[in-house]
């Protein structure tokens, strides 16, 4: 069990140990947060696009209420309309620098959204343009650097790194659950009456009520890097509102964030660099629901993990636990909002408001020529392991190819042989034989940045 | 008598007239002499000008060629004490490549931000920039903008 007492006694240490000059590697942090002093420009324009196709074999739900009709889990996101579609996935621009050149200790990051994707179009409804990062960072306090706006929390390393630079098309189960957040009112246990239209208390089958939180947050932060021998260790403390992008908070908590990272670094520079980094770091925060399920609620998150990258060889693991606010699935694995074949239910999206859940990944590429690289990664998840009958376990190999055109454009193909199971249940089970059906995801993605 | 006073005198007058190397320099036996300059705000040109310095100790030798990085305009960032390439600036001066900073973009920039720029210690400072480059291309340095 990941301890916050480890946490915060490896930021305290940070703060003891003297700074030296620091090359940047994979420092997402440092990368993200601050410019090259004295070399920065006053406005650095720079962006990426994302087209992609995706594709499942498009598995109908073999059981349930909702059987015969679309599962949700086999429909691709955000629209879940087809079970194949090309997309622009994401495209992103942004400016980034000083502001004002001859005063390096201050900068900063700004983003947009223009994709198609959670953050644009939350549970695939109406699009909008949407500001993904908003940040100045004050770099006056040795030791201390202060970033303040909107930017990417100091937790999981899949959610923390440049997705950009991101070896696969999409996330690991428990990052992409346990980790990229939705925010809705309830906890969707209300039961509403279809067709004509919602009966039940709440009024809405709990969709989700605004953006992903694309793993960000606003709030201030903290942070700074200290070069100890071949060692970057790095600290990150941040308060946020816990409310996602893009808005204000809608209650009086705020999610506290600690991080620590000790890097070694064998060479190179920049988000390629070749290094092995140690991480931990936990997320404190509460969440309020407003209709079914309406009250307060914890939502803990804790992490640990290790990346290693040097020559032709990538590797990282990462282990991560929630308590409170698990997503936890669609009633029948049926496409939210759809009416069941009996009783006129309405599939709503969950949230297990006590629930506990835990999973990891393992992930090992190599480059097998300069411009090709291989990677494979399995990941698992346990979700709701604190209710025997609840509890969903989903296990995923993901094969994977990158083509790299340069170093600023490439190609990635990935096949993700998926799993899922409620491991307490027999097999004939209802929900075992709706998880049966989930499909095989093929997908293709290729990205320039500029 | 008079011939021999003569000739001496024209003799001394030629040997004034000739460029004083050994004076400026520190490096007598120099087969090149390079000045540098960064004048642009763009920090790409700082990696560029401190490369081209990097190269021609590494094909010449640091005896053989005398190598000065005059900085002015929004090229004195290159010279602030907190810039990112300040440790290369070290190996460099070790090396033998001098820095010059330009003392009036100083004076300007300090009215800009209402203080002195810390400025790196291998950098000297002189009282302008371009001066600076117009007595080093007199003195037989030729200009390199990169």
């Amino acid at each position: 069990m990941i301890n916050k007492q480890i946490v915060i006694k490896a930021v305290s240490t940070a703060l003891l140990l003297s700074a030296t000059s620091v090359v940047h590697s994979a420092n997402w942090l440092m990368l993200q947060g601050t410019e090259p002093q004295g070399a920065a420009e006053r406005a650095k324009v720079w962006g990426f696009i994302q087209p992609e196709y995706q594709q499942t074999d498009g598995t109908k739900l073999q059981a349930g209420p909702w059987s015969g009709q679309n599962a949700q889990f086999n429909l691709i996101a955000p629209q879940r309309q087809t079970d194949s579609t090309f997309n622009i996935r994401r495209a992103r621009l942004g400016v980034r620098g000083t502001g004002f050149p001859l005063d390096s200790k201050v900068n900063y990051f700004l983003l947009a959204e223009m994709g198609n994707n959670g953050i644009t179009r939350p549970g695939g409804g109406n699009g909008a343009v949407r500001l993904t990062d908003a940040s100045i960072t004050l770099n006056h306090i040795p030791g201390a650097r202060i970033r303040v706006g909107q930017f990417k929390t100091p937790t999981a390393e899949e959610g923390l790194q440049a997705i950009h630079v991101f070896d696969y098309v999409n996330f690991t189960n428990v990052t992409g659950q346990l980790m990229m957040e939705r925010f809705f009112n309830g906890d969707g246990a209300d039961t509403f009456v279809t067709p004509a239209g919602d009966s039940g208390p709440g009024g809405d089958p709990n969709l989700a009520n605004g953006p992903v939180s694309a793993f960000r947050d606003i709030g201030i932060q903290v942070f700074d890097t200290f070069k100890v021998s071949d060692w970057e260790h790095s600290y990150a403390v941040m308060i946020g509102n816990g409310n996602g992008i893009a808005r204000s908070d809608n209650d009086d908590n705020k999610d506290i964030y600690l991080y620590w990272s000790s890097e070694l670094i064998y060479g190179g520079k920049g988000p390629r660099r070749d290094s092995l980094k140690l991480f931990v770091w936990n997320q404190d925060g509460k969440r309020t629901l407003t209709t079914s399920g309406a009250g307060e609620y914890d939502r803990t998150r804790t992490g640990v993990g290790v990346t290693f990258r040097k020559a032709k060889y990538r590797a990282a693991a990462e282990y991560i636990e929630g308590e409170g606010m698990i997503q936890n699935g669609t009633d029948g694995g049926a496409k939210p909002g759809s009416a069941s074949n009996v009783s006129g239910t309405t599939a709503s999206v969950n949230v297990a408001t006590n629930g506990e859940a835990d999973g990891y990944y393992l992930h090992f590429g190599y480059a097998v020529l300069p411009k090709l690289e291989l990677d494979i990664r399995y990941d698992v998840y346990n979700r709701v392991t604190n209710v025997a009958v609840a509890e969903r376990t989903f296990d995923t190999t993901t094969l994977g190819a990158q083509y790299f055109f340069n170093k600023k454009t490439r190609a990635t193909i990935n096949y993700e042989m998926r799993n899922a199971e409620a491991p307490n249940l027999p097999s004939s089970a209802p929900p075992n034989q709706i998880l049966d059906g989930i499909d095989d995801l093929l997908s293709l993605q290729l990205i320039t940045i500029f | 008598m008079r011939n021999i006073l003569i000739t001496m005198c024209l003799l001394l007058t030629t040997l004034a007239a000739l460029p004083s190397y050994a004076a400026e320099s520190d490096k007598p036996f120099a087969d090149e002499r390079i000045v540098l300059q960064i004048s642009d705000a763009d920090p790409f040109k700082q990696t560029l000008v401190l490369n081209v310095a990097n190269n021609l100790i590494k094909h010449y030798g640091p005896d053989k060629v005398d190598v000065e990085i005059v900085a002015f305009g929004p090229g004195l960032r290159l010279m602030f004490n907190d810039n990112v390439n300040s440790g290369r600036i070290s190996g460099l001066s070790d090396s033998g490549v001098k820095f010059s900073a330009c003392k009036n973009t100083i004076a300007h920039m300090t009215k800009l931000l209402g203080e002195a720029p810390e400025i790196n210690p291998n950098a000297t400072p002189v009282p302008a920039g371009v001066v600076r480059i117009i007595d080093l291309q007199n003195q037989g340095f030729k200009l390199i903008k990169p």
